[in-house]
């Protein structure tokens, strides 16, 4: 059931912004941030400015990775 | 004494092979040093290897190869030193930072300007039990679910560390990057 969630307020909405943004809300709940941040400029803004900091850690986070030693380590350890 | 022969080897090798840098990643967030790190991914690699043929096919892998993980590392640390107590009676004033430059960067864009170095610092000076969730988050991607499973706490649990998790870095970030110059606080 969408567009007839019950309608929340700035503080609700923010408290609810990081699960919002992971996906992890019930339908219900996710409709109910997106009917508010449709209506509230001031939560969205919050909202594009916690997006882009969530994808900066991603990015940042997932740029390191196993180096080749420690991969070579690995495979001779596990097969050999 | 040659190994067992692995029941296997291609399955391992598709399914948890592929997740060698997220171990990695992790294994060095959780121990701080690349040398005990490369020894964490081997013995967590070859527990799991051993215990293949138990991985429920159809679950996440990585989530399942970080907690042999994250349990090896607890059992090694369990055995010299005791792991920092729990803090989870740290507060954090949460969307400080956006009050604080919503007017001079409401993009975030001074984010950008922190080189990755600055990033895994602050990162690996955040409480361990929040450095955990935020890692598996925010790196690996792990749902709430997930992570709950990997650290063996209530989802509610998962939720809130990783909101003050988050909240507590950027701030940490800004600090940053306003004595770097970055950016401006407002009325400063």
């Amino acid at each position: 059931m969408t567009g007839a969630s019950d309608p929340i307020d700035c503080r609700q909405a923010a408290a609810r912004l990081y699960e919002f943004l992971d996906g992890e809300l019930t339908p219900a709940a996710d409709a109910a941030v997106r009917s508010h941040l449709a209506d509230c400029a001031h939560c969205l803004a919050l909202h594009d400015f916690e997006q882009a900091y969530l994808r900066f850690l991603a990015m940042r986070l997932r740029a390191q990775g196993a180096p080749p030693h420690v991969q070579r380590r690995i495979l001779r350890e596990l097969f050999e | 004494l040659p190994h067992p022969a692995p029941p296997d080897r291609e399955g391992f090798e598709r399914e948890a092979l592929v997740h060698l840098d997220a171990v990695y990643r992790m294994a060095l967030r959780l121990s701080g040093s690349p040398a005990d790190a490369e020894d964490l991914v081997q013995e967590t690699m070859l527990k799991a290897l051993r215990a293949w043929h138990r991985f429920e096919r159809g679950t996440n892998a990585k989530a399942w190869l970080l907690t042999i993980l994250r349990n090896t590392y607890i059992n090694q640390v369990r055995a010299t030193r005791h792991r920092a107590a729990t803090v989870d009676v740290t507060e954090v004033e949460a969307f400080t930072v956006f009050r604080d430059i919503q007017d001079a960067d409401p993009e975030g864009s001074f984010f950008a300007a922190i080189v990755d170095d600055e990033v895994v610092r602050a990162i690996d000076a955040l409480p361990p039990d929040f450095r955990e969730v935020l890692v598996l988050s925010d790196a690996e991607d792990l749902s709430y679910g997930e992570i709950a499973t990997v650290i063996g706490a209530p989802v509610g649990t998962v939720k809130s560390r990783l909101f003050r998790a988050r909240q507590l870095l950027q701030q940490r970030l800004l600090d940053y990057a306003v004595r770097a110059g970055y950016v401006r606080r407002r009325g400063r």
